[in-house]
């Protein structure tokens, strides 16, 4: 993009929690139906499904499946891919680096000696429908059942053994009907059970509601002492994210401080402010890309939607049918079942397209009323506003030692309402108090290789900008023939950043000719017409000095150059350039830059493992224009991963993106035999962009077709394929003990014990440094490997690829094809919409 | 206890629409709307659906319900918690909801000072003994100005299918309309009220004299509430307990005032700065490099009063300045902005709730700003 990162890529900031929408039901899709619990199944983990297991005593309905009907396991259990990987059947963990003492955000799950869990049938005879009827029918007989008991219409759970297999009671209905009620003991389940996880997690739930905490999305958040942002209208949520899940060698609680920024200004308010803030004619489109994609919280029922369209045809005066067929208007159902005045009959509506079917009501698009809905999360323009992330980030980016006490402060709750610990005592329960802590390993850091110089860097900082600069690149492309493109005003900008650029090339020993300084009026016509003209096929790279960052200037400049004219372009903000202070350092970034974009190489690390090719994949998902997916994929071409091949999908509606990946890999394949006449013996994909719960799909969908493509290059090529799946959002922490204090811990920390899980091949990297907050591991999911490389040598293969961004000389989150991959799907999706011309495959033309 | 449930099996011959449910609810929020009480209480709240639909009346203050079920209480009370919008804007007025696990038949001072008093379907559920303590609880000791009771007419039972003796196997007994009203009126001659008969769904046509499914009698006090009296006289201890209790957001709590005023100011100034500031900028360049982007006339953020333009007034005295890197915008003028002038109500309000929260000029009479790091 147009200005150069200051932060490491990959990272994010600040913490701004992801929640989806609980999609349910509302006005144009309502039903109070809830989804139909599915009977038994529980534990075979082959077809283990979320069960929206009902709770009918304690509290508020709780399922796993959340509020909302079923949902997907955003967990991923049940999918055993380490069975499969032969050679790491005893072990998965490595043993090279420095042993470090760490503490992580995870609590043991303890229960009491012999505890188990008794799960029950319950059938009714004559057969009851509704599940409230069975329920009350069933707690009849509490004195047998016990309070403590979990139900939901077909299952029972109780902490207790009622003593026979089968137990049979009878009740009476209102009706004065009686009822047989067989209770039939159907397991007998372990603390490890599948279906006892499932349980703590509902139990877990039931304490944090009992603790007062709201649920906004998937967490619990405390509404009292929020964080206050009056110049923005922000509200800052302190709550947790929570999860107990198996871990290597206990069940364990994971969980994190969690903020939800929250907007004390309805969606109409919104509107309104924009309204007086752009022209008239832009007004919509604006409302369009400020909101859409933003999530909202309805005034009345605490429930989030994302906004997919604004229909600006309807009004709150718009009538819908209720799940009673009778015909109400938004205003009037409005008030009659939440008392709330509906006040500006002319505002449009929002559409949410909730994606679940709930119960048996198809899913269909919610109506919302924008003075209804309170905005959640931060708008693009916030995101941009220095300033406020500052502020933002004060607030939330916490230094280890305080974000333990942050983290500690859930099981303090825990530990201190009675009632929580009567809950948990009357199931045999109970929380360990400390903090999980066990070694993990600090791999060896790496040497940069720079045109036969060798550098050392600083592992705490994990940069190397200031050991390199002025040091002759691997492969310097020359700029004989290039375009510099600027306004009247700019002029001096142009031609300072030109002189720059001839103060610093030489030392990279970059050879540069003045370049073809072009003048142009500020308007994208101007800037398109001028390089229509002046770019001839020699020409190595365009440059455009832009006045502002207005985005669609810079949109219509990387269109054409990226597809209809393919050559290197280079767009920079003449703001960034206008500080006497910072002018060499940026002039230094953009020649390094542009070196990249046509091609150049800027250093290496030493890889010792050969004849393997090394893909990145990510997504980027485009919210506004018609919901596209764009993937990118990026290959190494040469054995010291310097060059890259780079290409994209661009999924069509109703189409795979893995039909897209499968021609990307084939084509990749290609050009690798005409750089190295050969062809990989390894193939190793990193895939970033999987989000939680699709884990199954990757399995048992993707990696078969990768599989398929490389059966089809020839009958005798067999290369061993690894797909890694990289994860950056995870909860999962760590902390480092030095000396009596918490630090982050450093770069190349890794961990593949403790908190990671049995059923799969997976570690933790710590790759990059931060300033401040906590730093956040890279999960890596080893989803299928026929590789037989150790865990040593993949884990320290990953860290290596950490190194090779050449965006950001230091080390970054994800390995360097992933990032190459984002920073493709990215300017893809923003900016140019189709796939861009092949020519520029074998350069990073988009960094 | 399970209201809801008793049309479900009702299917075939009688189907009420809306349920009855809902129409016995409905019954109570159209008397809520009517007499706009500020204290209701619930007796045999039961999963507190009717609390719910109550929560959302504007005119009550004091939410509470009574039930000798403290799990069926539990099992859904927590929607009765203020949501995260009462918490992003804080209601005008306070409200607070409580449940108490506890019987009808005996007296606790909690439950004094109500103006509303409802036992939808409760007294059925009643024995007999509780049934002779249940007049002298409500009407003589909580004597609310307004009681509503409602329960099964047994005449209407002939027409609902499988109903044998009663319409729940724990009901003690099931009236029919001269039962009920003479129990009513001589409950209503002994306490001093006078009651009226109503009820709700109606009789099939053609069956019109067995009268509504529900019978309902609304009690009006006769007598002046005596308030004082009713709380030194009655000094009795007390028998229910407390299982839920929830205070809503509410700007007559200094703290959510505060807030809502300090958050309601530095938006409105910041408003007003950034438009200054926009101002100045488009006068100082002589070509301006995005026309589109924002109007630059001085408009102080027209949003925030769009529903009474006309009213501000601009006097020539209290116009935000920039002086130097500082920009001034007097309090006067962010007190001329309708929605903080409503929150406060006076200037000194204004005044005294944000001091030391927002930063003001020596004389404390503008909001500072300081705009060097504007540029970043």
């Amino acid at each position: 993009q147009q200005t150069l990162p200051s932060q490491p890529p990959g990272f994010q900031q600040p913490q701004q929690p992801c929640v989806p929408p609980s999609v349910s039901e509302e006005p144009g899709g309502r039903g109070r139906q809830r989804g139909t619990p599915i009977d038994g199944n529980y534990c075979s983990s082959s077809n283990f499904k979320i069960i929206g297991l009902q709770i009918s005593a304690g509290f508020q309905e709780l399922s796993l499946a959340d509020r909302g009907g079923r949902r997907r396991d955003f967990h991923d259990i049940g999918v055993n891919t380490r069975q499969a990987i032969k050679h790491v059947q005893e072990s998965k963990t490595g043993s090279s680096g420095v042993m470090i003492k760490l503490t992580t955000n995870y609590f043991r799950l303890m229960s009491r000696p012999q505890w188990a869990l008794y799960q029950y049938h319950v059938c009714y005879s004559p057969e009851m429908e509704a599940r409230r009827l069975r329920s009350a029918l069933l707690f009849q007989h509490e004195e047998l059942i016990g309070k403590t008991h979990a139900f939901d219409g077909s299952i029972l759970f109780l902490p207790k053994n009622l003593g026979n297999k089968v137990t049979e009671v009878f009740s009476r209905t209102r009706n004065g009907e009686d009822v047989k009620i067989t209770i039939t003991l159907t397991n007998e389940l372990p603390p490890t059970s599948p279906t006892c996880l499932q349980f703590y997690n509902i139990i877990f739930r039931r304490l944090l509601k009992m603790l007062n905490l709201q649920q906004i999305g998937r967490n619990y958040y405390n509404p009292s002492d929020p964080i206050s942002i009056p110049n923005h209208r922000l509200m800052v949520w302190l709550g947790f994210t929570s999860s107990i899940l198996q871990y290597e060698e206990s069940i364990m609680l994971c969980t994190d401080v969690s903020y939800k920024v929250l907007r004390s200004e309805t969606v109409l308010d919104f509107m309104y402010s924009l309204y007086y803030q752009v022209e008239e004619q832009r007004f919509r489109d604006a409302c369009a890309k400020e909101l859409i994609g933003l999530v909202v919280l309805t005034k009345y029922n605490n429930r989030t939607y994302r906004v997919d369209d604004i229909d600006w045809d309807a009004n709150p005066q718009c009538t819908f049918r209720k799940a009673d067929g009778s015909e109400i208007s938004y205003v009037d159902y409005y008030k009659r079942q939440y008392n709330q005045e509906i006040t500006d009959l002319n505002q449009p509506v929002l559409i949410s397209q909730s994606k679940r079917k709930r119960g048996n009501m198809m899913p269909g698009p919610v109506v919302l009323i924008p003075e209804l809905c309170f905005l959640t999360g931060l708008t693009e323009k916030m995101r941009n506003d220095f300033n406020m992330m500052k502020d933002l980030s004060s607030h939330t980016r916490l230094p280890p030692e305080q974000r333990k006490c942050e983290i500690g402060r859930l099981i303090d709750y825990i530990r201190k309402d009675n009632n929580v610990q009567k809950e948990l005592r009357d199931w045999g329960l109970s929380f360990d108090s400390n903090l999980l802590s066990f070694s993990g390993r600090v791999i060896q850091g790496e040497k940069i290789l720079q045109s036969g110089n060798v550098f050392d860097y600083n592992p705490q900082f994990a940069d190397w900008s200031k050991e390199t600069r002025g040091a002759p690149l691997i492969c310097a492309k020359p700029l004989d023939n290039w375009l510099l493109i600027y306004t009247r005003r700019n002029y001096d900008i142009a031609n300072t950043l030109l002189q720059n650029l001839f103060k610093v090339t030489p030392s990279m020993g970059i050879r540069m000719n003045k370049a073809t300084m072009i003048e142009v009026e500020d308007r994208t016509e101007a800037y398109l017409r001028v390089l229509q003209q002046s770019i001839t096929p020699d020409t190595n790279i365009a440059v455009c000095v832009l006045s502002s960052s207005r985005k669609d200037k810079y949109d219509a400049i990387k269109k054409y150059l990226c597809t209809d004219c393919p050559i290197p372009s280079q767009c920079v903000l003449a703001r960034t350039l206008s500080k006497p202070q910072t002018a060499m350092a940026i002039a230094t970034k953009i020649a390094l830059q542009m070196n990249c974009k046509m091609g150049g190489e800027l250093w290496s690390v030493e890889i010792p493992l050969k004849q393997v090719m090394v893909v990145g994949i990510d997504c980027y998902h485009d919210t506004l224009s018609g919901k596209r997916s764009i993937a990118g994929f990026v290959a190494n071409l040469n054995q010291t991963m310097t060059r890259w091949f780079s290409r994209c999908v661009v999924q069509g509606h109703g189409q795979e993106l893995v039909d897209g990946l499968k021609v990307c890999l084939q084509t990749a394949l290609r050009d690798w035999f005409k750089w190295n006449k050969y062809l990989p013996s390894r193939i190793i994909v990193y895939r970033d962009g999987v989000g939680d719960g699709q884990l199954h799909t990757l399995v048992n969908y993707e990696v078969p077709q990768f599989l398929d493509c490389l059966k089809s290059v020839g009958k005798d090529y067999n290369p061993r394929l690894t797909v890694i799946i990289v994860k950056k959002r995870v909860n999962t922490r760590f902390f480092a003990q030095s000396g009596g204090a918490l630090k982050n811990p450093p770069p190349g920390t890794v961990v593949d014990v403790e908190v990671t899980r049995p059923e799969w091949y997976d570690f933790f990297i710590v790759s990059q440094a931060v300033r401040n907050g906590c730093v956040a591991p890279t999960h890596y999911n080893v989803i299928y490997d026929t590789s037989s490389l150790k865990p040593d040598h993949l884990q320290r293969l990953t860290y290596k690829l950490c190194h090779m961004y050449y965006n950001w000389s230091g080390v970054i989150r994800v390995p360097a094809p992933c990032q190459y991959a984002h920073k493709l799907a990215f300017l893809v999706g923003q900016s140019i919409h189709r796939e861009p011309n092949l020519l520029l495959s074998d350069r990073l033309y988009y960094l | 206890m399970d209201k809801n449930f008793q049309e479900e099996q009702f299917t075939g011959i009688i189907k009420f629409t809306p349920p009855l449910y809902e129409q016995r609810y409905q019954f109570i929020k159209d008397l809520v709307g009517k007499y706009k009480p500020k204290k209701v209480a619930d007796l045999g709240c039961a999963d507190c659906t009717l609390l719910w639909m109550l929560k959302f009346c504007s005119c009550i203050e004091v939410l509470a319900g009574l039930d000798i079920c403290a799990s069926v209480m539990k099992e859904k009370m927590h929607r009765l918690s203020p949501l995260p919008g009462d918490y992003l804007q804080p209601a005008e007025r306070s409200l607070t909801v409580t449940l108490h696990h506890g019987s009808v038949a005996h007296k606790d001072p909690c439950m004094l000072g109500f103006d509303l008093v409802t036992c939808i379907e409760l007294i059925e559920h009643l024995e007999q003994s509780e049934l002779k303590k249940f007049p002298e609880v409500v009407f003589g000791f909580m004597a609310p100005s307004l009681v509503v009771i409602s329960t099964p007419n047994s005449e209407f039972n002939p027409l609902l299918p499988g109903v044998t003796l009663f319409r729940h196997p724990d009901h003690k007994f099931e009236w029919n309309r001269g039962q009920f009203q003479s129990w009513a009126l001589e409950t209503a001659r002994r306490y001093d009220y006078s009651v009226e008969f109503t009820g709700v769904g109606h009789p099939p046509t053609g069956m019109e004299n067995v009268g509504f499914c529900t019978q309902i009698g609304v009690f009006v006090r006769k007598y002046p509430q005596t308030s004082e009296s009713a709380q030194s006289e009655k000094p009795t201890e007390a028998a229910y307990k407390t299982v839920f209790k929830a205070v809503y957001p509410s700007l007559k709590d200094e703290k959510y005032l505060q807030n809502a005023v300090v958050s309601e100011v530095i938006f409105t100034a910041q408003n007003i700065k950034q438009s200054l500031m926009d101002c100045l900028m488009s006068e100082h360049k002589e070509y301006n490099d995005d026309p589109t982007e924002r109007k630059c006339k001085f408009q102080p953020s027209m949003n925030c009063f769009s529903e009474d333009l006309g009213k501000l007034v601009v006097e020539k005295s209290m116009e935000p300045f920039v002086n130097g890197n500082v920009v001034y915008i007097p309090l006067t003028t962010i007190f001329s902005f309708p929605k903080v002038n409503r929150l406060c109500g006076t200037f000194e309000k204004l005044c005294k709730l944000i001091a030391g929260k927002v930063t003001l000029s020596s004389d404390g009479s503008a909001v500072v700003f300081y705009t060097e790091h504007e540029n970043k």
